[in-house]
């Protein structure tokens, strides 16, 4: 999962990166709002984590325009501001959440799974076939089996895993699960399926990653028959 | 008492005083000139009798010469006279009213009386010793009457010729007159209250809308306007005067309002980040380097913070004014020198110098504390926006009957249109609230109370890219020293 931060208080970006990134999500910065705006519209994120008082555009502005531009992107606003109106002003703008300072980095997490979980369910677990993934703990079962993963092989998973039965290109994939400082060679995207299919066969998962040749690579639920 | 019963009440008291005093001076005078024509017909009368006789009231010679005098009235009997120009007098007289006339010697007996009076007597005055007139009342008839003393040669009184005419048709006018004043005051009066009341009522019926747009102005609800009336009488300044006072309210809320919401943002912030540095370092065990440099940056934070508390406690003791300033007269120059002093380290490090330009052997009268603050927050101000090896000037001049302290610096400037709002807590030229420069925005705001504190006037003018020019103009304390 790839997030957007636009935060100019470097202090609280920091911070924001670290913890994230310890969480497995590819964390971008931004230090203020055009800066902000202009990645939002270019890159495709999974998620905005948006100050509402930042330079050059406010937060509530980033916040509109990326609406107008179609996208529906969830944003999370984080600010000091805590009168109800502000709550409301925000929400209004096209927010999808908002998480007033100085606030508990679980919450955050909580929040940023909220609006990353899928529509249709409910639960935040992620299943393909006899494989599950919980997002919480960052655990991956195959049945009753623990996987382990590093970081990144757990993030290619997840990403996959979410778009299931959707065809994921090797750009979405480069896009979503690295950050924007990643020099785009794709080839280590192989590198790490490669990596997978070896623990996942190794647990009895069987093959479920399957390569689309020259596009990607898509995760399907095993037909059962 | 509402206002409105209160204007018909004051008004009606004073009119009905007013009133009564014109009914008054009304009926006083038309008594005056009643009486003035009763007067005058007695006069007449007196006179008639006195030539008639050949009487003078200067010569008086005796009743014996009154003897002759028919002092009775045309259409009296004529029974104790038996005078040979009787007839005469009949004629004479025939046209007068019934008129009374009565002789009475200096002690006031009577000597001769005319008929009309039958039995009575008329009222006699000996206290007055010229001639008189007044009322008085006999048989139940009020008169009008004179008395005329008769002296002798000698200049003695011996007597007195009394005249009376009665007063009957005018005392008749008088009642009538007295009679209408005493019915039509009360109506006019309750009349008049009743008027005043409607009236006032409805020349303060604007007022009650101001009331009712005014009640509907709460701190929350600031928007409301009184609407402005058409004319441009008082409640057209009242109201004006009312709006006026909301919109400063406002405006002040506002301020506050911007002010709290910065404050809270400017304290959250480093919360936030130490808070969640914290949070997020111990979520996982983690290397002593690590730690070491987020909890450096964590106390790096925290020292922000509590110069902001600093910072902001002290414009709150300054704003509710608790803190009085110690006024000292003390020497300016060796003041600043001690500011640059301590700032030249932070100077130095930008390469920057700080130079006196010119000084003035000037005593002036300030708080020394406060003065020290003023120029630490000013001089850091030129430092943190001067360019490296840039020139920090400091100039104090005399003026025709002030001292004159300016600190010039070659920094970024102030926009032109920013520089009213440099003195607003909270305010930064650079709205990104730049951390790099280290400040709150409340440096200036804090130099400016301070320097109202001890009357220290405070003036900038500023060009974008040339530099920046603080002015402080003290008191005229004593010169030279």
């Amino acid at each position: 999962m790839r997030l957007l931060i636009i935060e100019d208080e470097p202090g609280i970006a920091g911070f924001l990166k670290d913890g994230l990134e310890e969480e497995y999500f590819a964390i971008d910065l931004a230090y203020d709002g055009k800066t902000g705006l202009d990645m939002a519209l270019i890159n495709e994120y999974d998620l905005l984590i948006v100050d509402w008082m930042i330079p050059a555009i406010s937060g509530i502005e980033v916040c509109r325009q990326v609406r107008k531009a179609g996208s529906t992107v969830p944003i999370i606003f984080l600010t000091a501001k805590d009168t109800i109106e502000d709550v409301v002003f925000g929400l209004d703008a096209g927010a999808n959440d908002y998480i007033k300072k100085p606030f508990e980095f679980e919450e955050l997490l909580a929040r940023i799974r909220v609006q990353l979980r899928n529509k249709e369910r409910s639960d935040d677990s992620l299943t393909a076939g006899s494989l599950s993934i919980n997002p919480v703990t960052h655990q991956v079962f195959c049945g009753s089996t623990e996987i382990t993963l590093t970081p990144k092989e757990f993030a290619l998973l997840e990403y996959l895993v979410r778009n299931k039965d959707r065809v994921c290109t090797r750009s979405r994939i480069i896009e979503h699960v690295w950050d924007i400082h990643f020099d785009s060679d794709t080839s280590v995207i192989d590198v790490y399926i490669t990596f997978l299919r070896r623990k996942l066969e190794a647990a009895e998962c069987g093959n479920i990653i399957q390569t689309i040749r020259g596009v990607g690579y898509i995760v399907r639920e095993p037909v059962i028959s | 008492m509402s206002v409105r019963n209160r204007i018909a009440f004051y008004y009606t008291i004073a009119t009905a005083f007013l009133i009564a005093i014109v009914f008054a001076i009304i009926y006083i005078m038309v008594e005056r000139i009643v009486y003035k024509q009763f007067d005058q017909e007695i006069k007449k009368e007196i006179a008639e009798i006195l030539s008639d006789s050949n009487v003078s009231t200067h010569d008086f010679k005796g009743f014996a010469s009154l003897q002759n005098v028919d002092i009775d009235g045309g259409n009296s009997d004529n029974d104790n006279d038996s005078d040979s120009d009787n007839d005469s007098k009949k004629k004479k007289m025939i046209n007068v009213d019934t008129e009374f006339i009565q002789l009475v010697n200096s002690t006031g007996q009577v000597i001769n009386k005319s008929t009309s009076l039958s039995w009575c007597v008329l009222a006699f005055n000996p206290n007055q010793s010229g001639t008189s007139f007044f009322n008085s009342n006999f048989g139940g008839t009020m008169v009008r009457q004179a008395q005329v003393p008769l002296v002798n040669k000698k200049g003695i009184t011996e007597g007195y010729l009394i005249v009376a005419l009665p007063l009957k048709n005018a005392m008749i006018v008088l009642r009538d007159l007295e009679d209408i004043f005493f019915f039509s005051f009360p109506v006019i009066i309750l009349t008049l209250f009743i008027l005043t009341r409607l009236i006032a009522g409805k020349s303060i019926r604007p007022i009650e809308k101001v009331i009712a747009t005014a009640e509907k102005i709460t701190q929350t609800n600031l928007e409301h306007r009184i609407p402005l009336p058409d004319h441009h009488d008082e409640l057209y300044r009242l109201s004006a005067t009312m709006n006026g006072l909301f919109d400063r309210m406002q405006d002040a809320f506002q301020r506050e309002k911007q002010f709290t919401a910065n404050a809270s943002h400017e304290l959250k912030t480093p919360l936030a980040v130490v808070k969640g540095t914290l949070e997020v370092l111990v979520r996982k065990p983690r290397e002593r380097e690590h730690y070491e440099t987020r909890i450096q940056f964590c106390l790096k934070e925290l020292n922000r913070m509590a110069k902001l508390i600093d910072q902001l406690l002290m414009l709150a003791r300054h704003e509710s004014n608790k803190i009085n300033p110690q006024i000292e007269t003390v020497r300016l120059s060796p003041y600043i020198e001690r500011v640059i002093e301590r700032m030249q380290l932070s100077a130095n490090a930008k390469n920057i110098s700080i130079a006196v330009v010119h000084t003035e052997n000037a005593r002036i009268a300030v708080d020394p504390g406060m003065l020290d603050m003023i120029f630490e927050n000013i001089l850091s101000n030129a430092i943190k926006y001067s360019p490296a090896g840039s020139t920090i000037a400091v100039d104090i001049n005399r003026n025709a009957d002030a001292i004159v302290c300016s600190i010039s610096d070659q920094g970024i400037g102030i926009p032109e249109e920013k520089l009213h709002a440099i003195f607003e807590r909270f305010y930064r030229v650079d709205e990104s609230r730049n951390t790099d420069t280290g400040g709150f925005g409340l440096g200036l705001s804090i130099v400016k109370k301070l320097a109202d504190l001890q009357h220290i006037k405070v003036s900038v003018t500023s060009e974008t890219n040339r530099g920046t020019t603080f002015s402080l103009t003290f008191p005229a304390g004593e010169t030279n020293g």
